[in-house]
């Protein structure tokens, strides 16, 4: 016996087995306790009460919902409120982040002291300090009837209420892809066409397929208008309350600014590091061939910056995504405060939990996949180019 | 206690039987025989890749092999962990990269596994590895840093320290490849010391006139086996095995 | 020769002026865009903060809400429920006192003379006890008050040493696992630390302080704060456990096999050789994993924890103050600001001096 725990192949095996096994008995013990705790609540354990109706309403939601609609459809609706708040997040986080970012590397000395002062500053405070500071801000705007008015728009303690314009859910959704096309297709053209083509030639084709989609947009607009309405629908007082428009409620736009300021500083820093990896030599190499500072900086410093920090820029995306479940500090639907609502309305905790851990596994790694076939494709090839 | 025992029986210091080594697929050792008596310097030679690191990291348990015996003072290498740690402490090794470690003074590297694996009081660790340091010429360094000596001057070190553990068998892994050529002599004079007071070596060296001086034996390794043992003279002169006479040419140079 | 010694001084300076700010018109767009947005930050923020701003109570709410500029009355009325929530309000000079020894502990442990394992588990474990003894009393003739009293600043900065005191030890335990040759144990510790990393810490301080009590025995359960405590804790060892992992990776392997051969075993090898190079490797992370987690100390907010935040909450939120709010979020931020930034400063110091010193 003793000759046999001495030996190591025993030995090894008698870890593994006891490492794991302790492991998977405190979840399983865990499970089983929690499982006898909610029964005795009167809660059967099983995925049944997601299509039971849930009695409760959400105050954000792009798809419509009502207190009569089942378990599994609000959890959609958090997972869509959660990436869209996410993904509103991290398009203006990055512009912020590009901004500074790019006047932290810039060669003037003022901008760079503004840049590295945003950053100082934002960076270290916490967020959710930013979330609620924004959300008192907002909260404390003038009610409606004396509401700050501009653009068509109206900025008031319930929200930010903007034009919209008359038209089928459908036709919404096809003209926001269109408009989307609209700014990736002449990227995405200029990027295909590359060199190859005179400057001249790339501009015509870029410019054409922007003005293929905005005239789609456009058609898409005006078949899909609603009957008898103005085309666009302006927010108007009404008695004492607003109405038309859409209203942007302020606990969204909290989470929204607060997302893009603080990961805007992150972001930025990511910027700076990227442009700092570009070598010396590597611009050197292009001034000395005689390019522009215009051209150096789009075909050289910028591909090359892009490479960098992208495997870093998914990481700080995938941060921002889960920085989301703030919403429950302001009372913003997100995924995560479904599932804490689920979890005080229905007792169901087990189930709601595995949920939660489900649903940011999925958005984790999707995101992570993404990123990976973007770092692939534009990975330099081979491994002889980096010093 | 059982390894520690069995040392002190008579028999070779290392014998190798039938010895099988793989990473993966590839065979990096093929039916390995060596016997290796007290006392004696075997010097082990060949073209990169032969294997000769591996049959040393071997005889340590540095990497484990997959099949044959490996006797050492006595006692087997198998999986009796007691025996690992036992072998360990009665054989000193010396790397390539020296491998000192480098947030720890010079005299701190030679004190440590004394102090903590053979349990010897702080002052007798200290006389002893000031004695040592003293052998290896570099008394004066002991307040040091690592990253502040010279590379001969660490390896020097880093005998010393293998040396402090009062092994009784000694493994060099090509310790003079890492040095600068000026700092060759002052580690091989160091060996050749070492070598005259009958200390049990095996030395893995592309050094041939170390080996002309010292070896009891040479060992020519290639593709992972054995290809050649014999004593110095007889291995540089009259060699007739061709794999053996090509290698010699290109270490030679002529 | 002479040129240079007569040049007079004035126009070399306005020289030097347009060379850096205007040299080109895109430059000097840049420059000017630049300064007029410093100009209008700088006197905006110098305007509301301190020309307009109210600073004594005298007034009462009433004057201060009719100022122009910031309201510094509120802080000045409310800032020992901001830094001591409710604790006893004659007992609160115990409270402010445990909080200067955590930052004299911080400092302490900045010290490169304390940077061995056993050092900095002294000045930590020390630290803690004492924060402990003077926040909950009942010995040396300290009257008793109970966590459920603590709060404010002093709340905040429990949270965070007692994440860092037991994630520490537990990131390095996970780091090890994971490193471990046996196949087993490091696939399943990987497991456990990549899912704890995919999930966002709120839902890990929510299911510690809410779920966590249906699966646990009742005699596991523990106060609520320790739950979340060990939750945060959790979450941060995850992450260092992966700081401290990429420490080891940057140790060669020479290193371990040089212990190995003299006959130290695998503690011997990993307490003396490979941890010490390994922390040092990884400091500068290890720094900015504490900035990190400093700043989402504020998450306990949500579990319902009365720390700095909502002490800040409460203070504008009930009553005549009720317009000040962002006066106390703006003393907030300061006070995270202060902590934050200087131990990032201080981390960022390292690095560079690190770098320089790379062997």
């Amino acid at each position: 016996m003793v000759s046999l725990l001495r030996n190591q192949k025993v030995r090894n095996a008698l870890l593994q087995v006891l490492y794991v096994g302790s492991l998977a008995a405190m979840v399983l013990a865990c499970v089983m306790i929690a499982r006898r705790n909610l029964a005795a609540q009167g809660i059967t354990s099983g995925f049944d009460f997601l299509f039971k109706s849930t009695g409760w309403d959400v105050n954000f939601s792009l798809l419509p919902a009502t207190a009569n609609d089942p378990y599994w459809w609000y959890f959609l609706i958090g997972i869509i409120n959660t990436l869209f708040l996410g993904s509103t997040g991290l398009l203006m986080a990055t512009v912020v982040g590009t901004i500074v970012g790019l006047a932290r590397t810039s060669s003037n000395e003022l901008a760079r002291l503004l840049g590295r002062t945003y950053v100082d500053i934002f960076r270290n405070i916490p967020l959710i300090l930013q979330v609620f500071f924004w959300y008192a801000v907002i909260t404390h705007l003038p009610t409606p009837r004396a509401a700050h008015q501009g653009l068509g728009m109206l900025l008031t303690s319930r929200g930010l209420y903007v034009p919209v314009p008359n038209v089928g859910n459908l036709a919404m959704v096809a003209t926001a892809v269109a408009l989307i096309a609209a700014v990736v297709l002449p990227v995405w053209l200029g990027r295909t066409a590359r060199l190859s083509r005179p400057v001249g030639e790339r501009l015509g084709i870029q410019v054409a397929g922007a003005a293929a989609a905005l005239v789609c947009a456009a058609i898409i607009l005006a078949v899909g208008r609603l009957p008898d309405l103005p085309l666009v629908d302006f927010p108007a007082l009404q008695g004492l309350n607003l109405r038309g428009g859409l209203r942007i409620p302020p606990e969204f736009s909290a989470l929204a600014i607060a997302i893009a300021i603080y990961g805007g500083s992150y972001i930025a820093e990511i910027v700076r590091g990227g442009f700092k990896s570009v070598g010396k030599g590597q611009m050197e190499a292009a001034q000395s061939l005689g390019l522009s500072p215009w051209r150096i900086f789009t075909l050289v410093r910028l591909p090359l910056a892009l490479r960098a920090m992208l495997p870093i820029l998914a990481n700080q995306y995938v941060w921002l995504m889960k920085a989301t479940t703030m919403g429950i500090a302001v009372g913003f639907t997100d995924f995560f405060m479904i599932v804490a609502l689920t979890i005080n309305h229905s007792g169901q905790t087990l189930e709601a939990i595995g949920i939660l851990m489900a649903g940011f596994l999925a958005i984790n790694l999707s995101l992570a996949a993404v990123f990976n076939r973007i770092n692939r494709a534009i990975a330099l090839k081979g491994n002889q180019l980096r010093g | 206690m059982i390894a520690g025992n069995s040392t002190k029986s008579g028999g070779p210091a290392v014998r190798l039987e039938n010895l099988d080594k793989y990473y993966g697929t590839f065979r990096a050792l093929r039916n390995v025989n060596l016997s290796v008596e007290r006392g004696e310097k075997i010097v082990v030679c060949g073209p990169s890749g032969s294997g000769k690191s591996t049959m040393i990291r071997c005889i340590n348990r540095l990497e484990q092999h997959n099949g044959g015996r490996i006797t050492v003072l006595g006692a087997e290498l198998n999986d009796d962990v007691g025996n690992i740690d036992g072998i360990r402490r009665e054989v000193g090794m010396v790397f390539q990269h020296f491998n000192l470690f480098p947030h720890m003074t010079v005299l701190e590297n030679c004190m440590l596994a004394p102090m903590i694996v053979r349990k010897q009081p702080r002052a007798e660790a200290e006389v002893r590895a000031r004695r040592y340091l003293e052998k290896v010429r570099i008394p004066e360094q002991a307040m040091k840093f690592p990253g502040q000596l010279s590379g001969g001057q660490q390896q020097r070190v880093a005998i010393a320290r293998a040396l402090c553990m009062q092994p009784q068998i000694m493994l060099f892994d090509e310790p003079t490849s890492a040095l600068d050529p000026e700092m060759i002599s002052e580690v091989l004079d160091v060996m050749v010391t070492l070598a005259s007071e009958g200390m049990t070596m095996i030395c893995v060296t592309h050094e041939m006139g170390f080996a002309r001086r010292v070896a009891d034996r040479v060992v020519f390794m290639d593709a992972g086996e054995i290809v050649e043992e014999a004593p110095p003279e007889e291995f540089f002169s009259a060699s007739r095995n061709e794999r053996t006479q090509r290698f010699l040419s290109q270490v030679l140079g002529h | 020769m002479e040129m240079v010694v007569v040049a007079p001084p004035a126009p070399g300076r306005l020289e030097d002026l347009k060379r850096r700010f205007f040299a080109t018109p895109l430059q000097a767009l840049l420059s000017l865009i630049s300064l007029a947005i410093m100009v209008f930050v700088v006197w905006k923020l110098l305007n509301w903060a301190v020309f307009s701003a109210v600073f004594t109570t005298s007034g009462g709410p009433e004057a201060c809400q009719a100022a122009a500029g910031a309201c510094w009355s509120v802080i000045a009325a409310r800032w020992r429920i901001i830094l001591f929530g409710l604790y006893p309000f004659e007992e609160q000079w115990r409270s402010a006192l445990a909080c200067v020894v955590v930052v004299v502990m911080t400092v302490l442990s900045c010290i490169p003379a304390f940077w061995t394992g056993r050092r900095i588990a002294l000045v930590w474990g020390a630290g803690a006890a004492l924060y402990y003894v003077l926040m909950k009393g009942g010995v040396l003739g300290l009257a008793y008050v109970g966590e459920e009293a603590w709060g404010g600043l002093a709340l905040t900065l429990f949270i965070f040493v007692t994440t860092c005191l037991i994630g520490f030890p537990l990131a390095i335990c996970l780091a090890l696992l994971r490193r471990s040759e046996l196949p087993w144990i490091s696939r399943t510790t990987g497991l456990v630390i990549d899912g704890v990393r995919s999930l966002p810490l709120i839902s890990i301080l929510f299911t510690f302080a809410i779920v966590l009590p249906f699966a646990l025995p009742q005699w596991l359960q523990g106060d609520k704060l320790y739950r979340v405590i060990l939750g945060s804790a959790l979450f941060f060892s995850a992450y260092q456990a992966e700081i401290v992992r990429g420490g080891m990776q940057g140790v060669p392997a020479g290193q371990e096999e040089a212990a190995m051969a003299l006959g130290m075993s695998y503690w011997q090898r990993i307490g003396l050789i490979v941890l010490p190079q390994a922390m040092r490797n990884a400091l500068p992370a290890t720094i900015n994993q504490f900035v990190i987690s400093f700043k989402e100390t504020s998450l306990v907010v949500i579990v319902g924890f009365f720390e700095i935040l909502a002490s800040g909450n409460a203070a504008y939120g009930t009553g005549e103050w009720r317009f000040a709010y962002v006066e106390v979020y703006a003393f907030i931020a300061f006070i995270y600001f202060i902590f934050v930034f200087s131990l990032s400063r201080y981390g960022a110091f390292l690095e560079r001096r690190m770098a320089v010193g790379e062997r």
